[in-house]
């Protein structure tokens, strides 16, 4: 085989087996796209008691602090420190700003700074419900996240390198991120 | 994750100033001359001034600060930031750095642009996240971006 067009079938190959992980929508023409994606990690925080600061200059101020949590993906997997935070800005065009900075310390003890910015937004019931610490379908409001990692750890250091999205679930106990790394 | 075309935005950009090693890497500032963009729902032009602040960090990664103001056709002025990353293979990075040009699948190029307008017939930039690919040529950069549903 001419070694071009091997090469674009192995292409086409690889772009069919990341479309269907990263789940794009059935017609959509994958192999069309300039930016495919797969699955990075999903991770689960746990939160503690919000502290509300209110109307600051920016929107409305809420700090959710991070008790804990946990996180797994094909290559790393682990625990999340108690600690860090996500600083929420409720803007006056009704999205939400989130600003998080974790530390995760994966099961073989290396430790990962991990932040992101992300908004969220939705129909105002749906929002509604959510304040009430209800659990609503992820599919009903936007949540979308651009998590950062920083670590020292060699077998890791694939996360310094990469630019990744979240897709979000909030919950009434914390949030689930399913995060998908930008190939 | 789905997403669907956002637009295209060229930049051009003259000589950069390059600021040397610095504490965090080696500094290089590219003035923004100028610049198209184009999309399904947005088209306009690019406004001198801005720029993208880069640092070349010391695990041979590029990281890409930018900001730029764009000029819609119908005369709305949108912010757009970004941060990105660009790295590879150290000939294809030198053959990049000479001004040839390389096939952009032969290195790591993305960024996360974020946008803030009033404008409302493009408010809703002001509520999506968006992830670029980027080309990049002699006389500036391409970035095809894509609005992550």
């Amino acid at each position: 085989m001419h070694d071009g067009r091997r090469r674009d079938v192995l292409k086409a190959v690889a772009v069919t087996a990341a479309s269907a992980l990263a789940g794009f929508a059935p017609g959509v023409d994958a192999e069309d796209r300039a930016i495919r994606s797969r699955p990075l990690m999903t991770v689960r925080i746990s939160a503690a008691t919000r502290q509300t600061f209110g109307p600051v200059p920016h929107g409305t101020r809420t700090f959710v602090p991070v008790s804990g949590g946990n996180f797994e993906g094909p290559r790393l997997r682990g625990r999340i420190v108690p600690g860090g935070g996500d600083w929420l800005l409720l803007r006056s065009d009704g999205v939400l700003e989130l600003d998080l900075r974790i530390t995760l310390e994966t099961d073989d003890h290396a430790l990962i700074y991990m932040t992101f910015q992300g908004l969220r937004h939705g129909p105002p019931d749906v929002i509604a419900a959510l304040g009430r610490g209800e659990v609503v379908d992820p599919a009903r409001y936007y949540f979308r996240t651009l998590p950062r990692f920083e670590t020292s750890a060699e077998r890791y250091a694939f996360l310094n390198r990469i630019i990744t999205v979240g897709s979000g679930e909030a919950r009434p106990d914390g949030a689930i991120h399913r995060i998908e790394e930008i190939l | 994750m789905t997403c669907r075309p956002l637009m295209r935005v060229e930049v051009v950009v003259p000589p950069p100033q390059k600021l040397g090693a610095v504490p965090q890497g080696t500094s290089v500032i590219a003035a923004i001359a100028g610049g198209t963009f184009e999309g399904p729902r947005l088209r306009g032009k690019v406004l001198p001034g801005g720029g993208d602040w880069t640092l070349l960090r010391p695990d041979g990664v590029l990281e890409l600060d930018l900001r730029i103001t764009l000029e819609t056709d119908d005369g709305a002025l949108i912010g757009m930031s970004s941060f990105g990353l660009r790295h590879g293979p150290a000939e294809v990075l030198a053959a990049l750095s000479r001004g040839e040009p390389v096939d952009p699948s032969e290195y790591y190029f993305r960024t996360a642009p974020r946008f803030e307008t009033s404008a409302p017939q493009y408010a809703f930039l002001n509520r999506v996240m968006a992830i670029a690919s980027g080309d990049r040529r002699a006389g500036g950069p391409i970035y095809s971006i894509e609005e992550i549903l």
